[in-house]
């Protein structure tokens, strides 16, 4: 018998509403080949998305899924988890969800380190809304808000999360689904703000304006403009920014849990333990 | 759980036709020329994917790995012997992807 996926789906959804050779799809594979390898159960998990095709994600898993508004998959799950801290709390954003109307709202989450996994799948584009520019956008490609070449300089969103404070950072492709499977495993073991940047193909509308009109010539280049961490640190310095590097960039198993430290506000509330000072914490400042 | 998630008898590569929607990412990266589309003027692109070649499967599971859409199923290791990828194999996918990724006359 084959990888059983459909005991995570909503197959009454099937098919799903993306276009033919979507990454989303890969990644929704990659992503419940994880929570089985984990073993967890689907009650157990709550998974929130805002909109956009990666929208869709919690439209076709059989989990506690929440349907969110645009950017603001941070803020509820932010609620989610502090209201129940023994549930996995899974987000699911697009980059112009995640970095450009929420982008508050994920730096936010990086920095209170609260346990919660961040999928944001990039796409380098507003796919869904047919082509306007978004953070991640390169700069010269053709958008329908910039037809002559775009000029906004990019986002490096796994460098943004980790300024901000995120415990976890990681980058794959979805050319690589068993590696992504890998990293998203590590992603949801992880105890705080675990970010996972999944570089996806939008060939429908990226790629058709900027000579990579199918779902292969697209993943080739998306293929071209990453490579594995440790080659891409053996890059000359002048050449490191032109490509991504993928893997686990970042994961710090010490840095204080936002949920666990709330525990401590409330048995200070309780009185069980005196107010917290500078001292409960490593890091003064 | 959908009845075909359970492998026809003897098949090591099987698909869901309602599901597939053409994308022809699994006959790209299928390294020994099992898959290839066929016409098919009943669906929106016009083709539809077809196991033209079961006998040659390696079971690398990449067609799985690589379908977004639930469609492609391969058989487990443990319940069925695959085939060596051979050089003739090779050429076959080739052909295939040089073909469009439509299967060969």
């Amino acid at each position: 018998m084959a990888f059983n996926y459909d005991k995570y789906l909503r197959t009454s959804k099937m098919p799903t509403l993306w276009c033919w050779g979507c990454g989303d799809g890969v990644i929704l594979k990659s992503f419940i080949r994880a929570i089985d390898k984990l073993g967890w159960e689907k009650d157990d998990i709550a998974l929130v998305s805002g909109i956009g095709c990666s929208g869709r994600f919690s439209s076709y898993v059989d989990m506690n899924t929440v349907h969110t508004t645009h950017g603001r998959t941070i803020a509820f799950a932010t609620g989610i988890k502090l209201a129940n801290p023994d549930k996995h709390v899974v987000c699911v954003a697009g980059d112009g969800d995640g970095l450009a109307i929420g982008g508050n709202h994920t730096i936010h989450g990086a920095r209170r380190n609260i346990d919660i996994t961040m999928i944001l799948i990039n796409n380098f584009i507003y796919g869904l809304t047919n082509s306007q520019t978004s953070p991640t956008t390169p700069r010269g490609f053709w958008t329908v808000t910039q037809k002559t070449g775009n000029i906004d300089p990019t986002f490096n969103a796994c460098n943004l999360v980790e300024g901000a404070g995120a415990s976890f950072v990681a980058r794959e492709s979805v050319t690589q689904p068993r590696k992504l499977e890998k990293v998203l495993v590590a992603a949801l073991k992880h105890k705080g703000f675990s970010f996972v940047e999944a570089l996806s193909n939008c060939h429908i509308n990226l790629g058709r304006k900027n000579k990579m009109g199918s779902a292969m010539a697209n993943l080739e280049w998306i293929d071209s403009i990453s490579m594995p961490k440790k080659k891409w640190e053996a890059l000359p310095e002048e050449e490191k920014m032109n490509y991504l590097p993928t893997g686990i960039l970042k994961q710090d198993e010490n840095a204080p849990e936002y949920c666990e430290m709330y525990e401590e506000v409330k048995k200070a509330h309780q009185g069980k333990r005196g107010k917290i000072t500078q001292d409960d914490f490593a890091k003064k400042i | 759980m959908s009845s075909l998630m359970k492998a026809p008898a003897n098949t090591p590569v099987w698909v869901d036709e309602a599901r597939c929607k053409a994308c022809d990412k699994c006959v790209a990266y299928c390294p020994a020329g099992v898959l290839a589309m066929r016409q098919d003027p009943q669906t929106v692109l016009g083709a539809m994917i077809e196991v033209v070649t079961p006998e040659a499967c390696i079971g690398c599971n990449e067609c799985e790995l690589v379908c977004p859409d639930f469609a492609i199923y391969v058989a487990d290791k443990k319940e069925f012997k695959f085939a060596k990828l051979t050089d003739q194999a090779k050429e076959r996918a080739e052909a295939i992807v040089a073909n469009k990724y439509m299967k060969l006359a």
